[in-house]
Parts: C-alpha cells; structure tokens; sequence
C-alpha cells in the first residue's frame, strides 16, 4: 500500500505513542519459532517452505466498485444511498489487537470501506501490559465458561489498564464502538460526549462465568445498544441487542479466486498431494477449536476412506497457549504422514487461501466458538463443510443445506466418509453454502449493517427524519 | 404458455398512467428478549411477541434463505423439525403460505391454531425440551429507492432483470401487507396500469416455496416477455 494512499492512513490503527508500546505483547514469545526447520523432518514435522518465512508487502485494499461483479450494482447502490445521509459524521472503533484474529481482519477492511463512503472512521487500539493480556485472555475462556475465580487484582488490573486508554483516547466521533470485553469499560467516557456508544461482542456469551459476567455487565448496559453474532450469545440487558453477522472480504487474500497453477504450487510446497482427497481444518492451536478430535475422526475415517489431513494453524498475538496445544496435536497425529501440520505465521492468508480451495472437505469441529469465519471462508469458496454446532457455526451451517453440523468426534468421522463417497451431495451443499454466503456474510453486507444502525441510533435520537 | 387463441384474444398494453418504482427493503435484525425452549414455550410466545417478530420468522426468512432449491418455508417449521424432532409439525407449519395473509395477525392465528392442535394431540411433545432455544428476533426495516424506475413495459422488464433479490421480494412478497390485499406490486401494476390481467395472475401463481428468489425472477421475466410478444 502506497503511503500517498489515504486509505492507508485509516487502515493502520492509530496508537497513542505516550502510552505503553505500540504493540503491547508479551515479553517471551513461547510459540515456536516460525524458522526453516531442518530438512530431516518428516511426517507432521515438515519444515516451512521459505515463502511463507517473511510477511509479503500487504495489496492495497480493494474499492468499494470492485465489489460490484460480486455483489451486484444494485448493493452497491444501496450503500451509497444509505451512506449519504452521513458524510461528514464519524466513527470510532476500538479493539484490543491490530493484527490476528478474525476481529481486526474484519476492521482492516471495514474501515476503509467505510470511509470510501465518506463516513470516515477511526480505528485505535488498546494499550496494556502483559499482565492486561493474561487477565483479558483469562476472561476470554471464563466468558466461554471455563472456570475462574476473579479476584479483585485482576478486576483493579482490568480497570487500570481500561482507564489509562480512557484518558489518553479522544471521543469526539458521532458513534463509537467498542470491540469485545477487553476495552468495555471504555464506556465511562460516554457521559463526556453525544456519541452513540455501541458494544461489539464477538464472542459467545451463552454460558459465561457468573462473576466474570456480573463484573462486567454494568458497563455493557452503559451502551446504546449491543451487538452480537448469534441469537445464542446474547444476555438479558437493558439495551436493543442486534445480531451482525461476521463477514468476510471476498477481495481479500484469504479468500480472493487464485489460479490453479498457484493453489498447486503451494500444495507441493507443503506437501499436500492434490490426486488424494484432503481433508483439511484451519484454526488456531486453541482446545476449543478441538484439532486433536479432528485428529481422531480422521484416523477414524480414514478405516473406510484415504484422505489426508491437514490441519493449518498459528496463533493470534493474544494467545499465549499456542504452543502447548500444537504440542498435543502433534502427540496425537504420531508419524502418519498423511497428516500434515502447519505451524503458519499470521500472514500465509494466501497459503491458507490455497490449501482451502485445494481441499476436498473442510472441518470446523470447534467445541466452543465465536462466530467461526473459517467457516464462512469454507463456504465462500463453495467447499462442503462439517462442522461443530455450537457457537455461530448453525447460523452458517443449515444441517444438510448449506453444510453438515456434527456433535462428536465419531459424527464428525461420519461425515467425513459420507462427502468423500457422495460427491454430488457434497458439491449441492458446497454450492448453497457459497450462496448462503453471499446473502449474510459478506463484508458489503456488513458495512450495511453499520449504516443501518447509524441510522436507527440517529433517529432515535431524532436527528434523522423517518422517511426513506 | 401463449397460444394462438389467446394472441388473438389478447388486449391493447395500455401506457400506464403510474410508473414503476423499484423500491427495495433493508433490514436490521434485533434480536428480542423472548425465547422458547419447548413446543409450549413456543405456543405462548406465539401468541405475545410483537408482530414484528412474526414477520421475521416468517416474511424475511424467507429472503435471508432465498437461494436454497430444496425448498425453505419458515423459521418455526425449521426448529420443529431439528430442534423439536418433530417432522409432521414441522410439515404442517411448512404448508402454510405467506401469500394467503394479508396481516400478520392472521399468520399468526394460523401458526397458533396449528400448535395448538398439535399439542393436543400430542401430549408428551409440549414439554420435550429443544436441543436448541428458539430466539425470537424482530426487524428494523428501512425503505430504499433503486436506480430503475419503469414507464414501459420493457423498462419493467430491464429493471426487473437488474434489481436486487432483496427488491424482488420486496414487491413480490412483503407487497401484500402493504398493499392489504392477495397480490403484489408487480401484478398490480401489470393489470392496473397496462391492462395485463392474464399476466398478473400468473405472476400471482408463481410458487415461491417451490423456487429460489432467482427462479422466482426469471419466472416473473418470462411471463412479462411473453406478454410484450
């Protein structure tokens, strides 16, 4: 992206340089190092070709017309018209990581679209310390049920580094919003300024920890208005509670068209053998996203079926368990050579891209789950997908419609031979999932979301007429 | 299908008086306090929740699902079936039709009576507890003009190929709660303004369960030629 770009200047979130670092991470890096392995390792030890060993120099994001051919004219129309109404007006949006995970992939391409339209909009970043992160990370997991005993130093931690964010941000835009739990408390500052102020929770709250939830439940019902990405997630609040889906940017990297000869040339470079089905599951090394039960229902599989596995991860900068699970994953696969791990660094989003074109089923047998983008990605790219039933993954998934939803290691098993010996079913499937798709979970979708919410908010409070 | 009886039969096109606006509807799901999680659970929330709720699960799920081939109906008769594992209630909210209601408080006196004598009839069902809640979520909608507005019958033609699915069901489906009566806009424009009545029938007959929205377009489409020719 070139610098004279304006685009680049709304990209790249903007970070108060009085604060803590820039990049406020750990001190020691526990996950593997993303180095060329030695050439003597064999089964799931392959070493990593040397493309993937540097960050390649980021493409300029894609214009709003460029979503035309995909979407249509007429959507496009309809965010021009919607948009309209608000040139002039700004936005915030906070969140606690500039790069990983599917929430600042989701804003690096939000933002700039919106502000194509002329709704200009902020992007920060909280700052905090390790210890911020390790408690945030810890109410991560409780929110998603794991148990927790909170502590008043964690809650006076959270508070300290919520408020150091708070002092040092400005809030001068019409609407801001606040991503996920980590900058929640950011709401105090709302009474200083007419802004909406919109919660954007993207995990799944379904059966959060009670004292967790408790603590942090006053200041979500400070907001406006709550946003969550299923019916499931949502609490009892005081406030309107939206349901956005996530979404993906079909321009992207991750899930752009390639050329066959590139979805090839990554597969021999990862060892991939595209004459035998692939099986594949792109998650982070997480427990929740179960790679060690995919591991299973593979082997499981694998009595009736030949395929092979790969399973395709890394780790978001938050996540300081990577390296433990990677660990069990790799004691779990043995040395079948069919299974093909990768360790990736954050930026492969064109090797993930490939490897899930070239697969044959794609698996998300999540135990717990936000909303699951690697799911929508599946489906994007029109591949019959099996699936854990839990988090968001049904409102993408419709059982046997647009994918398969499974329970266990041994459904998931199940499946996995069921596609791979019918494949009309599983093309039928493939080709709903990709208009599923099309319908609810694409970024032009998301954006106009944003727009409508603007507009509901403002006409609450009055500021719009209620004619069309 | 044209014959030559009817070509010879058929009446002048008038010059319609009114053109046609391609308007086209966006919605924001609000997801609402109410949920179920038994058939009778569902029954009381049936009768309570606001209209808007009604509409969603009924009206809008069918554009949120609008490309599915094998046929989708409503959202009730979709958690009956795997939330409920009860397939013959599943398939008696599945028959009902949209298009036969021209106020949500008669769909929803329609999906109360059949729960109701469902559960009757079957005791144990009302209290079998769902694997999945049902969340009852309401609509905020917001009316848009498009581009493509229609004085002639091939500017109707034009602007139908071009429009959106979300404006095809827009005047397709949800025009009979606005209009209050057992048509759509496009059938009433047809026979209001240029005098199309066989067309506008047709176009009434089309079966939305049997097609996805773009099957339902190229229909419209095909008729509409038919008729210019």
């Amino acid at each position: 992206m070139s610098s004279d770009d304006p685009r680049a200047v709304s990209t790249k979130p903007t970070v108060n340089t009085q604060g803590p670092p820039e990049v406020p991470r750990r001190d020691v890096d526990r996950r593997s190092p993303h180095s060329a392995r030695r050439a003597s390792d064999r089964g799931n030890n392959r070493p990593l070709p040397a493309s993937v060993l540097t960050p390649p120099t980021p493409p300029p994001p894609p214009h709003l017309d460029d979503y035309g051919a995909i979407v249509g004219r007429s959507q496009l129309d309809t965010l021009r018209y919607l948009a309209k109404e608000f040139k002039g007006k700004t936005i915030k949006m906070v969140n606690s990581t500039a790069v990983g995970g599917g929430v600042a992939e989701m804003l690096n391409r939000l933002v700039p679209l919106l502000s194509e339209l002329e709704v200009h909009t902020n992007w920060e970043v909280i700052t905090g310390g390790n210890d911020f992160f390790e408690i945030t990370k810890a109410f991560h997991n409780a929110l998603h049920g794991s148990p927790y005993q909170l502590t008043q130093a964690a809650k006076d931690i959270f508070l300290m580094y919520n408020e150091q964010n708070r002092r040092r941000m400005q809030f001068g835009e019409d609407m801001v919003v606040i991503h996920d739990p980590q900058p929640a408390a950011l709401v105090l500052s709302r009474h200083q300024t007419p802004a909406h102020w919109v919660w954007r929770c993207h995990i799944d709250l379904s059966n959060p920890n009670p004292g967790v939830w408790e603590f942090l439940r006053p200041f979500v019902a400070e907001y406006d208005a709550a946003i969550f990405s299923s019916q499931s997630f949502t609490r009892q609040l005081p406030i309107p509670q939206y349901l956005f889906y996530p979404c993906i940017d079909p321009l992207s990297e991750k899930n752009k068209e390639l050329p066959d000869s590139q979805v090839q040339q990554i597969c021999d470079e990862f060892g991939i053998d595209r004459s035998r089905p692939i099986v594949t599951q792109v998650s982070r090394f997480d427990r929740l996203k179960d790679p060690v039960g995919v591991v299973q229902a593979y082997k499981l599989a694998k009595k009736y079926v030949d395929c092979q596995l790969v399973l395709a991860g890394g780790g978001a900068s938050d996540d300081p368990e990577g390296a433990v699970v990677l660990q069990e994953v790799k004691e779990a696969a043995g040395n079948d050579p069919d299974i093909i791990i990768l360790d990736l660094p954050p930026w492969c989003a064109v090797q993930i891209n490939a490897i899930q074109r070239a697969s044959t089923i794609i698996v998300q047998k999540s135990l717990k789950e936000g909303f699951g983008l690697t799911v929508t990605e599946a489906l994007w790219k029109a591949k019959p997908t099996i699936a854990g039933a839990v988090g968001g993954i049904p409102n993408q998934i419709i059982h046997k419609l647009t994918g398969v939803l499974v329970h266990s290691v041994e459904g998931c098993a199940f499946q996995i031979r069921y596609l791979l010996t019918h494949p009309e079913f599983a093309r039928s499937i493939g080709s709903s999932g990709r208009e599923h798709v099309k319908e609810n979970f694409l970024m032009t979708t998301n954006v106009k979301r944003w727009l409508l919410l603007f507009r509901i908010l403002e006409q609450a409070k009055g500021q719009l007429s209620q004619a069309a | 299908m044209a014959t030559a009886e009817s070509i010879a039969e058929k009446p002048a096109l008038r010059k319609p008086q009114k053109p046609f606006y391609f308007n086209t509807s966006e919605h924001l799901l609000r997801i609402g306090r109410q949920r179920a999680s038994t058939l009778s659970e569902l029954l009381q929330a049936l009768q309570t929740v606001p209209d808007d709720c009604i509409f969603q699960h009924t009206f809008r799920t069918l554009q949120e699902h609008h490309f599915i081939r094998q046929g989708f109906s409503n959202d009730f008769a979709h958690w009956s079936l795997f939330a409920c594992n009860e397939p013959a209630l599943a398939e008696q909210f599945a028959s009902v039709d949209i298009r036969e209601f021209t106020a949500i408080e008669g769909l929803r006196r329609r999906m109360v009576e059949i729960l109701d004598e469902f559960l009757q009839s079957h005791n144990m069902s009302g209290s079998r507890p769902a694997h999945e809640p049902f969340y009852f979520c309401a609509a905020d909608i917001v009316v848009l003009p498009t581009a493509f507005c229609a004085d002639t019958l091939k500017a109707f033609l034009d602007g139908l190929n071009q429009v959106s699915v979300h404006s095809i069901h827009h005047h397709f489906i949800e025009a009979r709660l606005r209009l209050h009566r057992m048509s759509n806009d496009f059938s009433h424009w047809l026979e209001e303004e240029i005098g199309l009545r066989e067309a506008a029938d047709a176009i009434e007959r089309i079966d939305i369960y049997a097609n996805t929205m773009e099957g339902v377009r190229r229909q419209i489409a095909r008729i509409v030629s038919q008729a210019m020719n």
